[in-house]
Protein backbone atom coordinates (compact mmCIF):
# COMPACT_ATOMS: atom_id res chain seq x y z
CA UNK A 1 0.00 0.00 0.00
CA UNK A 2 1.56 3.23 -1.21
CA UNK A 3 -1.28 5.04 -2.92
CA UNK A 4 -3.56 4.79 0.12
CA UNK A 5 -0.90 6.24 2.40
CA UNK A 6 -0.46 9.24 0.08
CA UNK A 7 -4.22 9.69 -0.04
CA UNK A 8 -4.28 9.86 3.73
CA UNK A 9 -1.43 12.43 3.69
CA UNK A 10 -3.51 14.61 1.35
CA UNK A 11 -6.45 14.32 3.76
CA UNK A 12 -4.29 15.49 6.65
CA UNK A 13 -2.96 18.39 4.57
CA UNK A 14 -6.53 19.58 4.01
CA UNK A 15 -6.97 19.82 7.80
CA UNK A 16 -3.45 20.90 8.84
CA UNK A 17 -2.85 23.52 6.21
CA UNK A 18 0.46 24.78 7.57
CA UNK A 19 2.13 21.35 7.35
CA UNK A 20 4.15 20.92 4.13
CA UNK A 21 2.60 18.30 1.86
CA UNK A 22 5.96 16.79 0.97
CA UNK A 23 6.71 16.27 4.68
CA UNK A 24 3.33 14.61 5.24
CA UNK A 25 3.90 12.32 2.26
CA UNK A 26 7.38 11.50 3.49
CA UNK A 27 5.93 10.79 6.93
CA UNK A 28 3.25 8.50 5.63
CA UNK A 29 5.84 6.20 4.02
CA UNK A 30 8.59 6.79 6.59
CA UNK A 31 8.42 3.24 7.97
CA UNK A 32 8.79 1.85 4.45
CA UNK A 33 11.70 4.20 3.71
CA UNK A 34 13.58 2.83 6.73
CA UNK A 35 12.45 -0.66 5.71
CA UNK A 36 14.34 -0.46 2.37
CA UNK A 37 17.93 -0.45 3.72
CA UNK A 38 16.99 -3.13 6.24
CA UNK A 39 15.73 -5.32 3.38
CA UNK A 40 18.90 -4.68 1.42
CA UNK A 41 20.95 -5.80 4.43
CA UNK A 42 18.59 -8.76 5.06
CA UNK A 43 17.66 -7.58 8.54
CA UNK A 44 14.07 -7.51 7.32
CA UNK A 45 12.67 -9.64 4.51
CA UNK A 46 9.66 -10.13 2.25
CA UNK A 47 8.07 -13.45 1.42
CA UNK A 48 5.92 -13.89 -1.66
CA UNK A 49 2.61 -15.61 -0.89
CA UNK A 50 1.26 -15.18 -4.40
CA UNK A 51 2.02 -13.01 -7.39
CA UNK A 52 0.30 -9.67 -7.75
CA UNK A 53 -1.29 -7.12 -5.46
CA UNK A 54 -1.04 -7.83 -1.75
CA UNK A 55 0.89 -11.03 -2.27
CA UNK A 56 3.57 -10.34 0.28
CA UNK A 57 4.19 -11.47 3.83
CA UNK A 58 6.53 -8.86 5.27
CA UNK A 59 8.96 -9.80 7.99
CA UNK A 60 9.64 -6.25 9.17
CA UNK A 61 10.10 -6.96 12.84
CA UNK A 62 11.89 -3.68 13.51
CA UNK A 63 10.29 -0.99 11.34
CA UNK A 64 6.75 -2.40 11.44
CA UNK A 65 6.65 -3.47 15.07
CA UNK A 66 4.34 -1.31 17.18
CA UNK A 67 7.15 -0.10 19.44
CA UNK A 68 9.50 0.36 16.47
CA UNK A 69 6.81 2.47 14.79
CA UNK A 70 6.50 4.66 17.89
CA UNK A 71 10.27 5.19 17.98
CA UNK A 72 10.64 5.92 14.26
CA UNK A 73 7.64 8.29 14.31
CA UNK A 74 9.07 10.16 17.30
CA UNK A 75 12.44 10.47 15.54
CA UNK A 76 10.81 11.84 12.37
CA UNK A 77 8.71 14.30 14.35
CA UNK A 78 11.82 15.47 16.23
CA UNK A 79 13.61 16.01 12.90
CA UNK A 80 10.92 18.55 11.92
CA UNK A 81 10.60 20.21 15.33
CA UNK A 82 13.01 23.08 14.76
CA UNK A 83 12.01 23.85 11.19
CA UNK A 84 8.24 23.47 11.46
CA UNK A 85 7.41 23.95 15.12
CA UNK A 86 5.80 21.73 17.73
CA UNK A 87 2.33 21.46 16.21
CA UNK A 88 3.48 20.40 12.74
CA UNK A 89 6.15 18.09 14.21
CA UNK A 90 3.46 16.28 16.22
CA UNK A 91 1.23 16.04 13.15
CA UNK A 92 4.12 14.57 11.15
CA UNK A 93 4.82 12.02 13.90
CA UNK A 94 1.13 11.05 13.98
CA UNK A 95 1.00 10.71 10.20
CA UNK A 96 4.02 8.43 10.39
CA UNK A 97 2.17 6.36 13.01
CA UNK A 98 -0.86 6.21 10.70
CA UNK A 99 1.23 4.05 8.37
CA UNK A 100 1.17 1.27 10.95
CA UNK A 101 -2.59 1.60 11.45
CA UNK A 102 -3.34 1.45 7.71
CA UNK A 103 -0.92 -1.45 7.28
CA UNK A 104 -2.64 -3.20 10.19
CA UNK A 105 -5.82 -3.31 8.10
CA UNK A 106 -4.28 -4.82 4.97
CA UNK A 107 -1.34 -6.90 6.21
CA UNK A 108 -1.66 -10.53 7.06
CA UNK A 109 -0.62 -11.13 10.67
CA UNK A 110 3.03 -10.14 10.29
CA UNK A 111 3.31 -7.04 12.48
CA UNK A 112 4.70 -7.63 16.00
CA UNK A 113 4.34 -5.50 19.10
CA UNK A 114 8.02 -5.38 20.00
CA UNK A 115 11.09 -5.33 17.72
CA UNK A 116 12.23 -8.86 16.82
CA UNK A 117 8.93 -9.96 18.38
CA UNK A 118 10.40 -9.94 21.86
CA UNK A 119 8.18 -11.88 24.25
CA UNK A 120 6.78 -13.95 21.39
CA UNK A 121 3.51 -12.05 21.43
CA UNK A 122 1.01 -12.61 18.58
CA UNK A 123 1.58 -10.87 15.26
CA UNK A 124 -1.08 -8.43 14.12
CA UNK A 125 -2.73 -7.81 10.76
CA UNK A 126 -6.37 -8.01 9.69
CA UNK A 127 -5.42 -9.47 6.31
CA UNK A 128 -7.47 -7.40 3.88
CA UNK A 129 -4.82 -8.32 1.29
CA UNK A 130 -6.45 -11.74 1.27
CA UNK A 131 -9.23 -9.98 -0.64
CA UNK A 132 -7.28 -7.95 -3.22
CA UNK A 133 -10.25 -6.24 -4.94
CA UNK A 134 -11.61 -5.03 -1.59
CA UNK A 135 -8.20 -3.80 -0.42
CA UNK A 136 -7.66 -2.02 -3.74
CA UNK A 137 -11.08 -0.33 -3.42
CA UNK A 138 -10.16 0.91 0.08
CA UNK A 139 -6.91 2.33 -1.29
CA UNK A 140 -8.73 3.96 -4.20
CA UNK A 141 -11.22 5.54 -1.80
CA UNK A 142 -8.35 6.97 0.25
CA UNK A 143 -6.75 8.41 -2.89
CA UNK A 144 -9.96 9.95 -4.23
CA UNK A 145 -11.09 11.28 -0.85
CA UNK A 146 -7.61 12.69 -0.18
CA UNK A 147 -7.42 14.41 -3.58
CA UNK A 148 -10.92 15.92 -3.20
CA UNK A 149 -10.32 17.14 0.38
CA UNK A 150 -6.94 18.57 -0.64
CA UNK A 151 -8.47 20.29 -3.71
CA UNK A 152 -11.25 21.89 -1.65
CA UNK A 153 -8.76 23.16 0.95
CA UNK A 154 -6.34 24.41 -1.71
CA UNK A 155 -9.13 26.19 -3.59
CA UNK A 156 -10.21 27.78 -0.32
CA UNK A 157 -6.82 29.23 0.56
CA UNK A 158 -6.31 30.35 -3.06
CA UNK A 159 -9.63 32.20 -3.05
CA UNK A 160 -8.85 33.87 0.28
CA UNK A 161 -5.52 35.04 -1.11
CA UNK A 162 -7.27 36.40 -4.21
CA UNK A 163 -5.61 33.91 -6.52
CA UNK A 164 -7.04 31.62 -9.15
CA UNK A 165 -7.53 27.93 -8.58
CA UNK A 166 -5.38 26.59 -11.40
CA UNK A 167 -2.43 25.64 -9.21
CA UNK A 168 -4.73 24.05 -6.63
CA UNK A 169 -6.41 22.00 -9.33
CA UNK A 170 -3.09 20.95 -10.89
CA UNK A 171 -1.73 19.86 -7.52
CA UNK A 172 -4.88 17.92 -6.62
CA UNK A 173 -4.99 16.32 -10.07
CA UNK A 174 -1.37 15.20 -9.65
CA UNK A 175 -2.22 13.57 -6.33
CA UNK A 176 -5.23 11.77 -7.83
CA UNK A 177 -3.46 10.74 -11.03
CA UNK A 178 -0.33 9.50 -9.29
CA UNK A 179 -2.36 7.63 -6.69
CA UNK A 180 -4.44 5.85 -9.33
CA UNK A 181 -1.32 5.12 -11.41
CA UNK A 182 0.59 3.63 -8.48
CA UNK A 183 -2.43 1.60 -7.43
CA UNK A 184 -2.88 0.31 -11.00
CA UNK A 185 0.79 -0.63 -11.26
CA UNK A 186 0.63 -2.26 -7.84
CA UNK A 187 -2.55 -4.17 -8.68
CA UNK A 188 -1.34 -5.45 -12.04
CA UNK A 189 2.21 -6.27 -10.92
CA UNK B 1 14.23 0.51 -7.01
CA UNK B 2 12.85 2.45 -9.99
CA UNK B 3 9.42 2.27 -8.33
CA UNK B 4 10.83 3.85 -5.14
CA UNK B 5 12.71 6.47 -7.18
CA UNK B 6 9.46 7.31 -8.97
CA UNK B 7 7.65 7.74 -5.67
CA UNK B 8 10.35 10.01 -4.27
CA UNK B 9 10.34 12.04 -7.50
CA UNK B 10 6.58 12.46 -7.18
CA UNK B 11 6.91 13.63 -3.56
CA UNK B 12 9.46 16.24 -4.66
CA UNK B 13 7.40 17.46 -7.66
CA UNK B 14 4.04 17.64 -5.89
CA UNK B 15 5.77 19.18 -2.89
CA UNK B 16 7.21 21.94 -5.05
CA UNK B 17 3.81 22.63 -6.67
CA UNK B 18 2.11 22.60 -3.26
CA UNK B 19 4.63 25.10 -1.86
CA UNK B 20 3.50 27.68 -4.41
CA UNK B 21 -0.01 27.66 -2.96
CA UNK B 22 -0.82 30.35 -0.38
CA UNK B 23 -1.16 28.00 2.60
CA UNK B 24 -1.28 29.73 6.00
CA UNK B 25 1.75 29.74 8.24
CA UNK B 26 1.71 27.90 11.55
CA UNK B 27 1.03 31.16 13.41
CA UNK B 28 -1.87 32.09 11.13
CA UNK B 29 -3.44 28.67 11.56
CA UNK B 30 -3.02 28.72 15.34
CA UNK B 31 -4.74 32.10 15.73
CA UNK B 32 -7.57 30.92 13.50
CA UNK B 33 -7.15 33.44 10.72
CA UNK B 34 -7.80 30.67 8.22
Amino acid sequence: MVAGHFGFAAMVKSREKSAPLWALMLATVWLDIVFVPLVLTHLETMQTIHKGYGGLLIHADYTHSFVGMLGLSAILGAMFLRAEGKRVAIVIALVSASHWVLDLVVHRPDMPVFPRNLGNLPYFGFGLWNHPPVAACVELLLVIAGAIMYWRAAMGVSAKAGKGGTLASVSAAMIAAFGVLVLALDYTS
Amino acid sequence: MSFIAGILLFVVVVGLVDRRLPWPSVKQQEVGKW
